[in-house]
This record gives C-alpha cells, structure tokens and sequence, in this order.
C-alpha cells in the first residue's frame, strides 16, 4: 500500500513538473502555424503531413441551441440567430486567472484565431444595438468583472487585438463556481426572452446578455 | 486506505458526470479551420498577408482509429460528410470559379462522394446544419469529380489545407492513405 502511495506521489510530481514547463512556453512565437503538441506527450504517431491537431481543439456553438441538429431534424425553418467559433484552451493543471492570465489585460478568450461571433441578426445588448455580421471577441478579466468587448478586426489571430477597432465594451459580472472546469467553454443559454452567451473557464462564469 | 481512493475515485466521477451534463464536453473530433492564403491569421497579425484573403474551411477532424476508413467507414458511391459533427463549412471571401462555374461568394456546405480511384466535391447551400444525415441535392450549386491520389504516409485525423496552383487554389483533403483536391480558380 504504501508502495501504492510512493508511486502516486512521484507520478503527480513528475506531472506537475511537465505542468511547470508548459506553463513557461504559454504563449507559442507568432511565427507559430498552430499551437502545436509537444512531442513527448503524443499517444500515437502524429503523422501528419498536411495540418497536426491543435492541442486546444476548436469548437462551434449556435443559438437557439443545437441550432443545425435542429434544422436537420426539420424542427426549425427559420435562420440562424448567433454563432461563436473559439478554441478550447484547457488547465492542466494551472491556475489561470491571475496566474497565466493577468487582470486588466486583454485575453483572446480562446486559443489560434481569433475568437469569431456571427450575428445573423440585428441583437441588442445593455440597450445597445449591434449590427448582424461577423465580429472578434475578446475580453479584459477583472477580478469581480469582465469586459467584453466585440470588435470589427476578423479573420485574424488572437493574440494582439486591435483595441481601434472595438465596436462595443460591455461590462458583465463574473460569478465564482465551485467546480474548475478544465476546457474554456463558452455556449448560448436560453434565459426567458433573451440569449445568453456563457463563457467558463476554471472557477469564473461570465454571461454576455444577447436580445434579438 | 483503498477504500478512500476507491471513494475517491467514485466522487471525482460523480462529479465529472455532473460538470458533463451541464456544459459541453470536448468534440472527439475536434474542429478546426484553414484559410486561403494558407495561415491568413497569422499573416495578418504580422502585417504580410501576401494576398486578399479568399477562402476559409470550418470541418471537424475525426481519427482513423485504426478503422477502414475507405469501402469501410465511408462507403464507396454514397454522400458523405466529409467531417464530423457540424456541416463542414466553405466560404468563399470573393467570387470564384470552380470548374469553369462561376461561385458567388458566401457560405457554402461541402460534401464528397469517394470511390476507389475518384472523389466528388459537392458544394451546397443548405448552411449551419448537422453532417449530411439530411443531404438534399436540390440544394447543390455543383458537383466536380477530381482523382483521389493515393499517398504513402497514414494520416490519422481528417486534415484540410489550402494550396496555391498556377490558376487560383485548391482545397486538399487528405485522410488516411488517399488525398484530392478540389480545384478553385480566381
């Protein structure tokens, strides 16, 4: 048993060791293609001559929720209202706010390029109107806030947003959960009339109020 | 002392399967996107983008996983995905030209049928739906066959990439042991 224990504890020492190195190359050169993956942490030749696989794979979420399972299951006719496209950056083991990422500066809330929302509609929110179309999304993280900002400079990476061209700030609480969640998750929730666009990472929630 | 990791063991599970539930997990095919010009974004960031920014791919990545991938997982002679998950997306940033027809530019859903020695692209406009599970080719803007080439290496996950040609470029979808490419003139 006590074995047992001397092997976990080495195990968890290694492993925090290999956190540690990671910890020190968090951002990859802008040279970089893609935040590609060590090489000693691949659990199967990654033999790929055309384009590897992001450790911080990509993901897609639409509202309404589960909008194109819905419109190939003919339950919906009408378009699209929203869309974010973002890369799911994960913990291993770090602390993120305040230790990988500062308060007060900007984060691409995400991984690769740019964090994108489309807008197929006119939406509204805190009282201001933001055109349909196709925006980058960053943030500034606070301690009891965030700062949301939607900004006209797509297609681009996310690193080094171009402040110039911020549409619109917002201003939302952050609320502190119980569990750390280990992939940047962000996703569209329904609350009564309005969209909700929810993005979690660690132990913050933040939600972005959307009204079409 | 086993008991408390077996109990340990059993909470951190419990507790994954709650934070499951509630927020979406990691895709097992992750997504993914490629532009043309090839690394556009970053390009950008460093202000030499070489030329206008022309086209964009969103596709999701599934593995090989040591399946038969052709004739296996994707039937010879029927309409397949060409992905996981989301419709694969194609979005041309300028009008362009595919196989002498004129495409205007937008968004676009890509499909392909493989067969042994060929593939067709089928480029669609039904946009922002699930796989081709409900494919309608009265919605297709048009069908192009190209070879499928086969290749020495095996890639293991779905890979897209944008190459230049001498007349515009083109899309190369390669995964497992066969690559083609979708020809795009500008």
């Amino acid at each position: 048993m006590r074995l047992t224990a001397a092997i976990l504890c080495c195990c968890l020492s290694l492993y925090s060791c290999q956190e540690g190195n990671k910890e020190e190359k968090k951002e990859p050169a802008t040279s970089a293609i893609k935040d590609s993956a060590p090489s000693n942490r691949s659990e199967r030749p990654a033999v790929n001559p055309y384009n590897g696989v992001d450790v911080s794979p990509m993901d897609m979420v639409y509202y309404p929720v589960d909008y194109p399972k819905l419109k190939m299951a003919h339950t919906l006719s009408t378009p699209p209202l929203a869309r974010v496209i973002y890369s799911r950056p994960h913990l291993q083991g770090r602390h993120i706010f305040h230790e990988v990422l500062k308060y007060d500066e900007a984060w691409r809330l995400g991984a690769n390029e740019a964090t994108e929302l489309t807008l197929y509609k006119d939406v509204t929110v805190q009282d201001k109107k933001i055109k349909a179309g196709r925006y980058t999304l960053y943030c500034i993280p606070h301690t009891d806030t965030w700062t949301i900002a939607i900004n006209s400079n797509i297609d681009t990476w996310g690193l080094e947003p171009d402040t110039a061209r911020d549409v619109a700030r917002f201003v939302v609480p952050v609320v502190r959960t119980q569990n750390s969640l280990e992939y940047f998750t962000m996703v569209f929730e329904k609350k009564e009339a309005e969209a909700q666009l929810l993005m979690a990472w660690d132990d913050v929630e933040v939600r972005l109020p959307l009204r079409f | 002392m086993k008991k408390t990791l077996a109990l340990l063991f059993f909470f951190q599970l419990f507790f994954l399967s709650l934070m499951a539930q509630t927020l979406p997990p990691v895709d097992k095919s992750p997504m993914d996107m490629s532009y043309y010009p090839a690394n556009y974004p970053v390009l950008k960031i460093q202000d030499k983008p070489t030329e206008a920014l022309a086209a964009r791919v969103v596709y999701s990545r599934p593995q090989k996983a040591g399946r038969t991938i052709y004739g296996g997982l994707v039937k010879y002679g029927e309409v397949w995905r060409l992905g996981a998950n989301e419709a694969t997306e194609i979005e041309f940033f300028k009008p362009v030209k595919i196989d002498g027809k004129k495409v205007a530019k937008g968004r676009y859903t890509l499909y392909a049928i493989a067969y042994e020695a060929t593939w067709t692209f089928i480029l669609n406009k039904n946009t922002d739906t699930w796989g081709a599970f409900k494919y309608d080719p009265k919605k297709d803007i048009l069908r192009v066959t190209v070879p499928a080439e086969k290749i020495t290496e095996t890639v293991e996950s779905l890979a897209m990439s944008f190459e230049k040609t001498t007349t515009g470029f083109k899309l190369v979808v390669a995964w497992d042991m066969v690559k083609a490419g979708l020809p795009i003139s500008l």
